[in-house]
């Protein structure tokens, strides 16, 4: 094939598409965007979802690297130097104590469960950002006693009633009023409400918190264990990296050491796995549309003019220029797609980004690389290649004589 | 020159054999222009397509300018057909979605020897010859049979071919176009002495020809110069 034959090959191919039935031309294409478009949409969302549960994760959860309890015990002991030992480490930006402890809120004539958890809010600060999410009042200051912040789902909200209510809240709790929380241990203690926060990630809207200053004195002593420590690392140190620095150090004699990673392969893994399947499922589906159309497409034009592409042999038109002929359609009609299809996902993606879909567990906007748009591009123009050269290459092959007789 | 030498072209159909060629020997001189007329399915374009290259005859032998062509594979047939030969089908058979200048570039865009501006200037001139220069950014759709048939013609002149065969070139077209086309050949044939082989079966077309080959049940009856054909008037 020289240039001479390309050349006319992409005339030809050209002048059908501008020239032939524009309608048919401008469906196919919308066809293969929103192929393109559904190929890459689910798995992106699921993605989305997948990197805002992750950072919920970490930022509610269990930071970048979580330190529990030995199997069997309850809480990390000897606290104090623990905590000592991690936050010395290079690449450890702070480590966070966790306690809670199992209260009832009473206010008004409300009672409802809630888990208070105690922190130290100089470093919980450092580690988690509950604190720039305050809706009401303002977060824990450092060494605070009496005082307690609480999730709007906890405070509820006055102009419901309560029978209407989709979660049982205390009805209407407001920044200075006063709640009764009676703990487990039967300590019972009125707290002002400092602060009502909402983070979006429903454990930790449906807790309270309050200092572990305070929380020593419902204990009646000095407090030096935690139902666990989240580790938060500094920018650019990698979760793994800490966690052998951990165990280096023999923070593992005194608790589990695991990184936010590990965590998530045993329990959103699973979800991981099954929105796999889901992507692999719509990848397919999208590909097998795009070939069927295609090749159906190109058929129909192929044998539409067979009898012009016997006389394009006859007069001396290589059968080469023939198939590119319609190969360069297909190339052209799978690009034009494959940028409708990209236009339409961006649009989507700027769409979601704006409005994305919420849920308490989690919120779905679309996660894109450039690395995606430039996998889906290439596995779509494979198959809309492939779609399109099998009927121009069979009908390029065809006898003058039959061609011209159709 | 053309050497036909006893060719034969069977058609099986189950049981029915059909000769549509039928031991046929003729030879065609350089600047020919040769008339072969006959009854419906003489044979006539059977015989038009295994000279095109279109087709295989089932035995005989077919000789050009001393090329046995039933050697030539079928990359040398595309060629020899873009080189040497031109063809005027019936029905025209432009391209439709190319633009008449497209049409009658698209021959010798192919060609290796062409530059792009030599191929703009002979499909120009070509244009100019046939009197269609100001239709060329039509589309075929939106011209007359007749100015069809002229873009058909210059398509197939356009590479300046040795060998022009037409197919009943003048069938779909009324008395007045036919001529316009008729002239159009003879004004070809005497100025750049190509070897025309036209199929026609119209009477009156015979004044064109120099020489007539009459065909029957896929044979020649009579072969004969025309004494008396029409000068350019
Ligand atoms: N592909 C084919 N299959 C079977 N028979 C064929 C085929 N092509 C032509 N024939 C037969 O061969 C014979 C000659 O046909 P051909 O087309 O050469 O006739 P023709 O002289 O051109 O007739 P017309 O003037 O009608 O065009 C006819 O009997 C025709 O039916
Ligand atoms: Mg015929």
């Amino acid at each position: 094939m020289g240039q001479k034959e390309l050349k006319v090959a992409f005339l030809l191919a050209l002048r059908s598409l501008q020239r032939g039935s524009r309608s048919s031309t401008l469906l196919t294409i919308l066809i293969i965007g929103m192929c393109f478009t559904n190929m890459i949409f689910l798995p992106s969302m699921f993605s989305g979802i997948g990197q805002s549960i992750t950072q919920q994760l970490i930022d509610y959860e269990v930071s970048n690297v979580l330190v529990s309890p030995k199997s069997g015990e309850q809480y990390i002991t000897d606290l104090d130097a623990t905590l000592d030992l991690i936050n010395g480490m290079p690449g450890v930006q702070r480590a966070s104590p966790q306690y809670s402890k199992g209260a009832t809120f009473k206010y008004r004539q409300r009672l409802l469960g809630v888990s208070v958890r105690a922190i130290s809010p100089m470093d919980e600060k450092e580690v988690s950002p509950v604190y720039t999410k305050m809706v009401a009042g303002s977060y824990l200051g450092e060494g605070d006693t009496g005082e307690i912040i609480i999730g709007k789902p906890i405070a509820g909200d006055a102009s419901v009633r309560q029978e209407d209510e989709f979660q049982p809240s205390l009805g209407g709790v407001r920044v200075g009023d006063s709640v009764t929380v009676e703990f487990g241990n039967g300590y019972t203690k009125d707290y002002r409400v400092k602060g009502i926060y909402l983070t979006g990630w429903s454990p930790v809207d449906n807790a309270a918190f309050v200092t572990r200053t305070d929380m020593e004195l419902v204990e009646g002593t000095t407090l030096d264990k935690a139902n666990y420590i989240t580790v938060r690392a500094k920018p650019g140190y990698s979760e793994q990296f800490i966690k052998n620095e951990l165990l280096a150090y023999g923070v593992g004699v005194n608790g589990n050491v695991q990184t936010m990673t590990d965590l998530l392969s045993k329990s959103v893994g699973k979800v991981l796995q099954s929105f796999a399947i889901i992507n692999a499922v719509s990848l397919v589906v999208s590909v097998i549309i795009t070939t069927v159309v295609l090749f159906i497409v190109i058929t129909i034009k192929t044998l539409n003019s067979r009898k012009q592409i016997g006389v394009l042999k006859a007069i001396g038109v290589d059968k080469e220029v023939i198939m590119h002929n319609y190969g360069f359609q297909v190339i052209i009609l799978g690009i034009l797609g494959i940028i409708l299809g990209i236009i339409i996902t961006l649009a989507l993606a700027a769409y979601m980004s704006v409005h994305p879909i919420v849920t308490p567990e989690w919120s779905a906007y679309l996660y894109l690389t450039p690395m995606d748009l430039v996998i889906n591009s290439v596995i779509l123009f494979c198959a809309a290649a492939v779609a399109g050269y099998v009927p121009a290459y069979q009908v390029s092959r065809e006898e003058i004589q039959n061609a011209m007789r159709a | 020159m053309i050497e036909i030498t006893d060719l034969r072209k069977i058609y099986r159909m189950g049981n029915v054999e059909v000769r549509a060629l039928d031991g046929v020997t003729l030879t065609i001189e350089k600047g020919e222009f040769l008339g072969i007329m006959g009854p419906s399915g003489s044979g006539k374009s059977t015989l038009l397509h295994m000279l095109g290259l279109l087709d295989l005859p089932t035995s005989g032998r077919i000789v050009i300018d001393d090329m046995d062509i039933s050697r030539f594979t079928d990359y040398e047939k595309t060629m020899f057909r873009l080189y040497k030969l031109g063809y005027v089908f019936q029905d025209y058979a432009l391209v439709p979605d190319l633009t008449v200048m497209e049409n009658v570039s698209l021959p010798a865009m192919l060609r290796k020897d062409r530059t792009e501006e030599q191929t703009k200037k002979d499909s120009f001139s070509i244009l100019q010859k046939i009197g269609l220069c100001d239709r060329r950014d039509h589309l075929p759709r939106e011209l007359s049979g007749g100015q069809q048939q002229r873009v058909s013609l210059a398509r197939a002149m356009v590479n300046k071919p040795d060998i022009l065969f037409a197919d009943e070139p003048c069938a779909n077209l009324d008395t007045e176009n036919s001529r316009v086309v008729l002239e159009l050949f003879k004004e070809i044939n005497e100025s750049m002495h190509q070897t025309i082989v036209m199929v026609s079966h119209e009477d009156w077309h015979k004044e064109y020809f120099h020489r007539i080959v009459r065909m029957r049940d896929g044979r020649i009856v009579s072969d004969g110069i025309n004494d008396a054909p029409k000068t350019t008037a």
